[in-house]
This record gives structure tokens, sequence and C-alpha cells, in this order.
């Protein structure tokens, strides 16, 4: 674990900036991973050190993009390429955010959080340079479908940040991508404020070639009356950590919330999601699906927290897991948190192979073994990426993650 | 809101077994080190195996640490603060009930517990625990007929030394955790019982545990082993009078049921909560565990939980032989500053085994009433199946319900599944009931016992009624 010596014999950064300087003096005093936190996490330290054993050399990350920019239309944004962006419309407008503003927004976010919790973010802000970070403040409700990258380049450790404002109602679909590259780690971290009245319909795909580690970090705070959705899928990733925390800051808000991690071989792939409610009338409607083939580990937890002040509080957690091979493993751990007495509050788990009736369902019906398990698959994958923001004729997730 | 006020209301009953028992008792001094331990031991006219087995376990006690991540707020006990021993004064050895302490019998009689010869006639066979020594065990010669083995642990280490030795420690090992560590190293009495193979035994037996003393902890030790093709219905009960200090109580029990065998256990935990500040209460940190050995054979664990400031409890199975079946059914009430971590552990390792948890939780006032479990499916647990279900009931807005359930699967040919859910009693069912003519104190029971009517099914007949009468206790009285 490369990185964490350099943090301890202060070797990481030789000129470190105030916010570096802040996080680096965090987890100096919390010096994760560990063996007991990892086992707490239901990961295992030794997957988790992949991730960090890479040095942090701030190559230039190359990015091969996964298709090509269907229409004009779209905007294309790729983390740490000096694509400068400035737009103002006449129905919505995207801007850069200045660096004291994002300096400021950061400062401001780790100041107060627990350092166990945003280990990952911490580490990001250590690594992440100025020019790996992206910030924009974006209004309107007639936003062209945005896409933004984000890679690591082969060998190294890369850091990126990605700062979001969204100004009152505006609306927006967003498609984040996160590539790996080989043999690479990639830490991405990201925030969104929405502010009142806006919806976010957010699409996160992150893949990888042989070796590719991601730590992946999302934050997201919701005023009231905002909608936020997301639609995750991870795959291909040799370890990756998708760590989700959602804030409805005042409550009546609605967070929906779609996951689907597909692990092969040796891969490890963990979500963990914490949803806040700090007001009443929120609602949670989430489902998070594994599958996991070889000798690989699906990892979800989710933490729903609804404190005395949001009553009314409506929340559901469902987590659907399938293993499909005799050496992979399976740990999911939903959780419930209540206070607040009048809500409606459920979450359910379920592991399990793939159906067998349904399988002889089909043979009857003249398909093969492998046809009839592929069509099974496909269908359990698209409940989830079917919401992701893209349409199929620009990149078809389910031909990629079926091959 | 009114009717809120009135369920807040309804649930506070103030604990009845409270009372002290004055009698003459003989304690050791507080601390604890090897000497109290060969102290005990000596005591106990121990064989030298069990000596070791103490110390082997203090040993490995001192390395340990206090587990934490219950997240459970209680000041540190000071573990040399208090006194390990601590029996009532009596003969050296009593033949016949006659000769048990009067005062010990009344104790027993006011809580309602069958020792003596007239209330024999309930068919219960009851092992007495009066703080760390058995007192007394009823009908002894009638189990003996059937081959039952029924008596104090004490006992058992002398007559039926072989099986200790053989069993003890097999399911919980001495350095299982923190609690069962120190548990092993001082424990005093308990319940010991053996089934012989294909022996339905003919009466349900129980142990009840009273804690009279306010500084001595409580450690009891309950072994049962059900042989091929046998059965026992056991039931536990506990009670302590009121203190302002906390009194530690770190049992550990151990189940093992063998081929086709059966043990189904209940407990009713009726132990001192402590005051609505908070103040006094039990600490009632246990290990209880069963392993299925047999092939087909059945550990059932069903609790009600609803006293001691802290309990920290998760009576586990561990599903080794095939086709075997765990089942856990719990209802867990707290009430004013009370804390519960409570659920169990099925661990699934051989094939065909099959696991239910029913779990439900009722908290009210300022407690924190948490579900923790952990269903594992090993590799070679093909065909194995789970279902849990785990609900809770808030009564007031400061009350917490947390669920944690841990689910781990190495196995595609298996299936678990989890739900859980949260709800309140509603204004509008409240209202319904009330429309119909039913009183406001009765409704609120009446939604409670449906609530945990799931888990009432699976109590015997004898423990549901005392299950029925201690929830009823504590939702009725202060109204109407």
């Amino acid at each position: 674990m490369q990185i964490i010596e350099e943090i301890k014999n202060n070797e990481l950064i030789s000129n470190p900036s105030e916010i570096q300087k802040i996080c680096l003096d965090k987890l100096k005093l919390n010096p994760l991973p560990n063996i007991k936190s990892e086992y707490w996490r239901l990961s295992n330290k030794s997957k988790f050190s992949r991730f960090l054993d890479h040095s942090n050399k701030n190559k230039e990350s190359k990015i091969n993009l996964p298709y090509k920019k269907a229409s004009e239309n779209i905007i294309r944004l790729i983390i740490g390429e000096n694509n400068s962006i400035n737009l103002e419309e006449e129905n919505y407008s995207i801007k850069e955010l200045r660096e004291i503003e994002v300096v400021d927004f950061i400062k401001k976010n780790i100041s107060n959080v627990n350092p166990n919790d945003h280990w990952s973010d911490l580490l990001n802000h250590c690594l992440s340079s100025k020019e790996n970070i992206l910030g924009l403040n974006i209004s309107g409700n007639k936003i062209p479908p945005l896409e933004i990258f984000s890679a690591s380049s082969p060998d190294s450790l890369n850091a990126k940040t990605l700062i979001l404002f969204f100004e009152k109602n505006s609306k927006v679909d967003l498609l984040q991508i996160n590539q790996g590259n080989e043999n690479s780690s990639l830490s991405q971290s990201t925030y969104f404020c929405l502010e009142e009245n806006t919806s976010v319909n957010h699409g996160v795909v992150s893949y990888g070639e042989s070796k590719s580690n991601l730590l992946n970090s999302l934050n997201v705070m919701q005023k009231a009356q905002s909608e936020y959705s997301l639609a995750s899928l991870h795959f291909k990733l040799n370890y990756a950590r998708f760590e989700i925390s959602i804030n409805q800051l005042d409550g009546n808000a609605k967070t929906n919330i779609k996951g689907i991690q597909i692990t092969k071989n040796n891969d490890q792939i963990a979500t963990y999601t914490q949803m806040k409610f700090n007001g009443p009338n929120g609602f949670l409607n989430q489902i998070n699906k594994s599958l996991a083939d070889g000798k690989s580990h699906a990892v979800f937890e989710g933490s729903i927290i609804v404190p005395k002040i949001a009553q009314k509080t409506d929340a559901s957690q469902l987590s659907r897991n399938i293993l499909l091979s005799r050496h992979a493993k399976i740990d999911t751990k939903p959780q419930l948190e209540i206070i607040a007495d009048d809500v409606k509050c459920k979450h359910g788990a379920t592991i399990s192979q793939l159906n067998e009736e349904e399988i002889f369902y089909m043979r009857s019906r003249g398909l093969t073994l492998a046809e009839a398990s592929k069509l099974q698959l496909s269908s359990y994958i698209q409940e989830i990426i079917s919401s992701i923001p893209i349409s199929k004729d620009r990149w078809d997730l389910l031909d990629k993650i079926l091959k | 809101m009114v009717s809120e006020n009135l369920v807040k209301d309804v649930v506070s009953e103030p604990y009845k077994y409270g009372f002290v028992t004055d009698i003459e008792t003989e304690k050791i001094s507080k601390g604890l080190n090897e000497d109290t331990i060969r102290l005990i031991s000596e005591k106990k006219e121990e064989p030298e195996y069990l000596l070791n087995f103490r110390l082997n376990a203090f040993r490995k006690w001192q390395k340990m640490e206090e587990p934490n991540w219950a997240d459970l707020g209680y000041k540190k006990i000071n573990y040399q603060d208090i006194i390990y021993y601590s029996a009532p004064k009596q003969k050296e050895k009593i033949s016949s009930l006659d000769e048990v302490d009067p005062k010990l019998l009344e104790t027993f009689d006011k809580l309602g517990i069958p020792l003596t010869e007239q209330k024999k006639l309930t068919n219960v066979a009851v092992d007495a625990v009066f703080d760390s020594v058995s007192i007394a065990t009823t009908f002894r010669k009638e189990l003996a007929e059937h081959g039952v083995i029924f008596c104090s642990i004490s006992e058992a280490v002398k007559d039926h030394s072989n099986l200790i030795e053989k069993y003890l420690g097999s399911v919980v090992p001495a350095n299982d955790n923190y609690f069962a560590a120190l548990n092993s190293a001082v424990f005093s009495d308990g319940s010991f019982v053996y089934i012989p193979k294909g022996v339905k035994c003919p009466m349900d037996l129980s142990s009840y545990f009273r804690i009279n003393s306010g500084d001595s902890g409580q450690f009891e030790r309950t072994l049962i082993i059900a042989e091929e093709s046998s059965s026992v219905s056991y039931l536990e009960g506990c009670t302590a009078p009121m203190f302002d200090t906390n009194t530690l109580h770190a049992a550990v029990v151990e189940l093992i049921t063998l081929d086709d065998a059966s043990i189904k256990y209940s407990t009713v935990q009726n132990w001192y909560a402590g005051n609505e500040e908070g103040v006094g209460g039990i600490f009632n940190f246990v290990t209880k565990r069963g392993k299925c050995l047999g092939k087909r054979s059945k550990i059932s664990w069903s609790q009600v939980e609803t006293g001691s400031a802290i309990t920290w409890k998760y009576p586990s199975c561990i599903l080794l032989g095939e086709e075997s079946v765990g089942e856990f059914y719990s209802v867990a009430l707290t009430n004013n500053l009370q804390q519960a971590d409570t659920g169990t552990k099925m661990i699934h390792i051989g094939p065909r085994t099959k696991s239910t948890i029913v779990s439900k939780g009722i908290s009210a006032g300022n407690s924190i009433n948490s579900y923790r479990g952990l269903v594992k499916m090993g590799s070679k647990a093909s065909g194995s199946r789970n279902y849990s279900q785990c609900d809770s009931m808030l009564i007031g807005d400061q009350a917490a319900a947390n669920t944690f359930p841990y689910i781990q699967s190495q196995q595609p040919n298996s299936e678990i599944e989890h739900e859980a859910s949260t709800c309140r009693i509603s204004e509008d069912q409240l209202f319904y009931l009330q429309s119909r003519g039913i009183e406001f104190e009765e409704a609120v029971s009446m939604m409670v016992s449906g609530f945990c009517r799931d888990v009432f099914n699976q109590l015997p007949m004898e423990f549901a009624a005392e299950a029925d009468k201690l929830l009823a206790l504590k939702l009725e009285g202060s109204v109407g």
C-alpha cells in the first residue's frame, strides 16, 4: 500500500495546497484501511490494498471513448482535459465554477465529515490536482444531455473530482462514465447540489480493463421539491467500491436509486449507500442488484436513516442478488435506523440462482440452456440499465456486458 | 396528539418482581483474578479439567477487548467491583424440598414458580437458580424413570462428568467472545439436561433464574444434549430486584442435537430494566448457541424480551447436519431508556438445511431496539433455504428501531429471503377499534398482541400465557 506509506511519511505531496493539507492531516489520524475496518464493510483488506498499490504519478490519463458522439447536441466533457466550458444559451446555461468557489465548497464539505465514512473523498482531495477538478454551475430546463468522462492512465493512480451545482428549476439528463485503464486505479469523487425544484436523471457507468481498480464516491445534497434519480452499472473491474451518500436536507424530496454490479473471475465490487432524511415527507425507492460469477465477491450495504424530524418518510430498499458460481460470494446488508414513528419503511433482500422454472419453460419452447440463461440474465440486467440515460443506438450497454 | 400520549402511558407499567429477599448469603470478596477462579472451583469441588477450562478461559479473557460494535451506550463496567460468587447459606446437602430455606421457597412462590409440592401438579419440572446457586430441581425422580437427566450443572459435574467433559464448551468455545470467556472463567451454576436416545421428554423442563444480590454478577451456564431421535421443550425465566446499580448477567447456553433430535428453547426474560431515568437495571450479555450436529435435527429458539437495561443477545444455530432445521422467534419490547440489540445467527453448513427467523421489535419511550442477525450459506449448503422477517413497531417519536441484517451466501443453489418493515399503532386503527366499543387500552393491547402473534404461537402453552400476561402488564394499567 504505497499510498498509505507515503501519507504516513509525509512523502505524498511535496507542496500541498490548503485543502490537501487538511485532508492529509485527517488521513494521518485515521490510517485506514485496516483488517477490522474492511471486515465491517464485508470487504477484505488485501483486495482493497490493490487499489492503493499504485503511486500517484498524476500522469496524463488516456481515454478511449467507447462510442462516437451521436449528435452535436450532446455536451461531452472529459475531466482533466482542460476543456473549459462556458455556455449561456436562451434556455440554459452551463458555467465553470471559479477556483475560489471550488476551494470553498470542498473546504466546507470536509470540515465536518466523518473521516471514517468519507475516507475515499479525503484521499481524493489529497491526490487530485487543480486540473483534475471540474466544477460546473448548471441551470435551465432545456439542457442538452451531458456526458462526463473520467479515466485513469495505465500503471498509476489518478484522482478526479466533479462538482455540479444545479440551480433552481433546472432539469437535466447526465451520464457519467468512469473508465479504468490497464493496471490502474481511479479515485472519483462527485458532488451534486440540487437546489429546489430541480430534477436530475443521473447515469453512472464504470468499467475497466484488466486489473482496473476504482474508488467511486458520490455525494448528493437535495433541497426540497427536488428529484434525483440514479442508475448505475459497475462491471469489469478488478476491485471497485461505489459509495453513495444522499442527504435530503429539508425532506420533501424524491430519490430513486437503481444499481447493478457484475463481478467475474476474482473481482470484488461493493456498493455502499447511505440515505439520510433530514426533513419530513421524504421518498426513496432503491433497488440494488448483484450478479456474481467465477471466484468473485459482490457486496451491498445500504443504510436508511430516519431521524425524529423525518415524519411521513416513505422509503423502500430492495437488494436482489444472483450467484452464478459455486466459488462466488455475495454479502448484503440492508439496514434501517428509524426514530420517527409515522413512517413507511421497508427493505428486502434475496440471494438465489437463476430461476429453474423459467429456464425449464424456455427450454421446453426450444431454447438451448445457454440461450435461456442469457435471456434471463438480460432481463435481470435490463431492469436497471434501461434507466441509464443513454439510448441503445448510442451505446449498447447490454451487448457490451453480455459479451 | 392525545392518543399518542395515552399509548405511552399504557406501556409504562411498574416492575412487580423488584423485591429483595432478605436471606443470609455466602459471598466471596469482590474482584477477579486467578485466585477467585480457583476459589470458585474449590467451593464447587470441581475436577481438574474444569479448573483448567476456567483458567484457560480467564487467560484468554484478559487478552480480549470488550466489544463496542453494537453502539450500546453504557458506563464502563468495572470487573473488579463485582462479586463472582454468592449463594444462599443452607445445609450441606438437600435431600428434600422441605429442607430448603422457607424464605427461598416464599420468594419463588411470589414469582409464581411451582417449587412446592402442592404446585407440582402443573407438570413442569423446574430448576430454580438463586444468585449463583441452583437451590432445587423438581420432578427428578419421575424424569429419571425415563432416563432423562435434569439437574444443576454443579451436580452434573459430579455425577455425569464424562458428558460435561465431552460437551462443555463444544458449542460456545471459551474464547468465543468477551462475555462468553468471562462466563467460562467464573460460571457458578446453571442447568444440565440430557435426553437419552429415543426419549421424548415426558414434561416441559424449566429453569428459573433469580438475581437477589445487588453487587454480585450472575454467570450461569446451561447445557442441553438431545441424543438421537429424542426431543425436549425447555423454558427459561428470569427476574431480579430493583437496585440503583447495574448488575451484570453474562450467561452461556449450549444446545446439541444429534440425528432426528429436537430442542425447543423458550425464554421469557424479565430482568429489572432500570427506572424511568435509566438508573439501575440488569446488563444482560448472553451467548446462546445451538449446534444441529445430526441429520434432520432441529433447534428452535423462541424468546420474549421485556426486561434488562441492556440486552445483547443472539441465540444462534449452527446447521451442520443434513436437512437440519433452525428457527428463531422473538419479541423484544423496550421502554424508557432500555436498549436491546438482539437477533440471531443462522449458519448453514450442511446441505438442504432450513432456517426461519421471525423477529418483532416494539420500541417505546426513549429506548433503542435493534435487530441484528446473520444468515450465512456455506459453500456446501446446497439446497438450503432461509426466510427472515423483521418487523418493528414504534410507539412515540423518541424511540429508535434499527434493523441490521447481515446476509452472506457462497452457495448458488440456495435461497435467502429477508424482509423488514416498520409501522406504528395508527390513529385510524385505534379509532376503528374504539368505534366498535373496545376500550382504548384493550385496543392497544390487541394490536400489539396481533403484531406479536407469529411469535406467541410458537411458545409452549405455559409460556404463551405468561408472555401474554407480561406484555399485557406492560401495556395495561395506567389508563381507564
